[in-house]
């Protein structure tokens, strides 16, 4: 209980934040809210099954599309809405899944990202449904979730509830066996493991999630467009998750906090965000290849660490 | 009673014939060798019986059971659990962890994903580290244990998926000679009190005679010898392409 002390003292701070710091900085503080989801979703796949998915801002934008169209077609309530998004990415990711996990490393990558793009053209080209490149606008959330703190609390229940789902899996004995897979596929099926059956199913997991975070973006921004799904979306949480570090559950909110803070910050005095990033990509893939949780897991034994392991490829590998 | 017979078994890489019209049975409860040079043939027959490589023809028989070309996840949950030769483990993993991950997926507990897998299969996993004697590094991180242990902690993981028959593929090799004798002790032990079958290849002709009751000796791929190690010991052709070597 001790060790996870901190993690009282993070959810009281998040509790009190909406109340000291400015509009502005709450507007902020949602899209790490819902980013840091999206990333730790993504995560799922990289860190602890170790495949690089590139199209997961596919998943993301189904979830933004199906609350989006909900919410401006009908009056279903919005907490259904983000249920029908996390069931509805899910179906996508089942579907797309089934052929990537056939495959692994730079294939799995790249297969990934071209069922992402393949969607990201269709939501883009198809007019009559998804407003095409319009996107959709007003997109009004319920009236008690007007008022951006009130929006604030409801994001982070809707977050943390997702996290604590995906950190109870993640220890569960398919999170384990999805370290597993990671660290020698060929040795978990031969312990009786159906390997690409349990990659499917931990996709189309890390898929819901995705679309419950995109589901939370449309009422917040008031509206969406088909740029959720392309590419660049994609790019997005494999940032977070190279800053935060991917060896650990809370490193991709980490990166959502560090790349979202420095999004604002950057862009308020240059458009040269894409150099920024880049700069401080190569940094940390250069001085802390564990990413800031891996370094500080390093540092301070003790914060929230489990064991940190010189292998003997001589990396340091970290695992929480 | 018959647990594995193989029948006419082909295999080709190329124009490398692996495996030439293998044809053996193994009777429940047996230790058996099977033995050649390098490049006999010993681990891609391995291989074809675990479902690593596709048969090019012949059959395998479980139990009466046709599991040829099975894919390997399929073939373990059977009770046929196989260690590598080269270790073949969760290195960034603990011990325990590695041994804990083969018992779960034997218990069949790995789609269960809201338990703490801390909490499961604790006594089974510290009996298993236990019989493995790998008790002092239980919580050692694999990839620092050294090789030894490693081949230990490979023949544990095996042992996690309670096998009925056991592949070991040149289980002590890159042992020392007292690290050699008490793995193979501890083999000899599951054989006669579990009744586990085994069947492993050796390059020590020492351990060979030592603990194997029944002996396959293998040439490019061929079988061209086998019976009780006294009879293949005096087999003439045995002698000439195998043991002339050692003599």
């Amino acid at each position: 209980m001790y060790r996870y002390g901190w993690l009282g003292v993070l959810f009281a701070a998040t509790l009190v934040l909406p109340q000291i710091i400015g509009e502005y900085w709450i507007h902020i503080a949602v899209e790490i809210l819902i980013m840091g989801l999206f990333a730790v979703s993504f995560n799922m796949i990289f860190g602890y099954m170790g495949q690089l998915s590139f199209g997961h801002a596919a998943y993301f934008g189904v979830g933004a599309y199906a609350t989006g169209l909900l919410l401006v077609k009908t009056s279903v309530p919005l907490p259904f809405c983000l249920l029908i998004s996390m069931v509805t990415a899910g179906v996508f990711a089942l579907i797309i899944g089934y052929f990537c996990v056939r495959l692994t490393g730079i294939y799995f990558a790249i297969l990934t990202m071209a069922f992402g793009q393949l969607l990201y053209y269709i939501i883009f080209q198809w007019y009559s449904f998804t407003g095409g490149d319009d996107g959709l606008q007003g997109i009004v959330p319920p009236d008690w979730l007007i008022n951006v703190k009130a929006y604030y609390y409801f994001t982070l229940f809707i977050v943390i509830v997702g996290l604590a789902i995906m950190w109870r899996i993640s220890e569960s004995p398919f999170g384990y066996t999805m370290r597993s897979i990671r660290e020698n596929a060929e040795r978990t099926r031969f312990i009786g493991i159906h390997v690409r059956k349990y990659m499917l199913i931990n996709f189309v997991i890390a898929g819901m999630f995705a679309g419950l975070a995109g589901g939370l973006l449309g009422p917040f921004n008031r509206s969406i467009a088909p740029d959720l799904c392309n590419w660049h979306q994609s790019g997005i949480p494999v940032f977070m998750t190279v800053i935060g570090g991917p060896l650990g559950f809370f490193g991709p909110i980490i990166g959502s906090v560090i790349y979202t803070f420095l999004f604002a910050f950057v862009t308020g005095f240059t458009e040269y965000w894409p150099l920024t990033i880049g700069l401080v990509i190569i940094a940390v893939v250069l001085f802390v290849p564990g990413g800031v949780l891996g370094l500080v897991q390093t540092k301070f034994k003790a914060f929230g660490a489990g064991k940190i392991a010189k292998t003997e490829r001589g990396s340091t590998e970290t695992e929480i | 009673m018959v647990i594995l017979k193989v029948e006419h078994l082909f295999k080709a890489f190329g124009g490398l014939q692996a495996t030439v019209d293998v044809n053996f049975e193994m009777k429940s409860g047996e230790i058996s060798a099977i033995i050649g040079p390098n490049g006999a043939g010993k681990s891609t027959l391995f291989n074809l019986l675990t479902g690593y490589h596709r048969v090019d023809s012949g059959s395998v028989f479980f139990h009466e059971k046709d599991i040829t070309n099975w894919p390997p996840y399929k073939i373990a949950r059977l009770g046929i659990a196989r260690a590598f030769q080269i270790s073949n483990i969760y290195l960034a993993l603990t011990t325990y962890e590695n041994i804990r991950q083969a018992i779960l997926a034997q218990q069949r507990k790995t789609l269960n994903i809201f338990r703490t897998a801390t909490q499961m299969a604790k006594k089974e996993t510290r009996d298993l580290i236990e019989i493995a004697g790998l008790s002092r590094h239980a919580n050692a991180v694999a990839g620092n244990l050294s090789q030894g242990d490693k081949k230990r902690l490979e023949l544990a993981i095996a042992l996690g998926c309670k096998p009925k028959l056991l592949f070991l593929d040149e289980p002590t090799a890159g042992m020392s000679k007292d690290e050699t004798h008490e793995t193979m002790s501890l083999v000899q032990q599951l054989n006669r009190e579990m009744g586990l079958t085994i069947l492993f290849t050796e390059h020590d002709m020492s351990v060979v005679f030592g603990y194997a009751k029944h002996l396959t000796v293998l040439h490019q791929g061929a079988i061209i010898a086998e019976g009780s190690p006294e009879s293949v010991r005096s087999n003439e052709a045995a002698q000439k392409i195998y043991l002339g070597e050692e003599a």
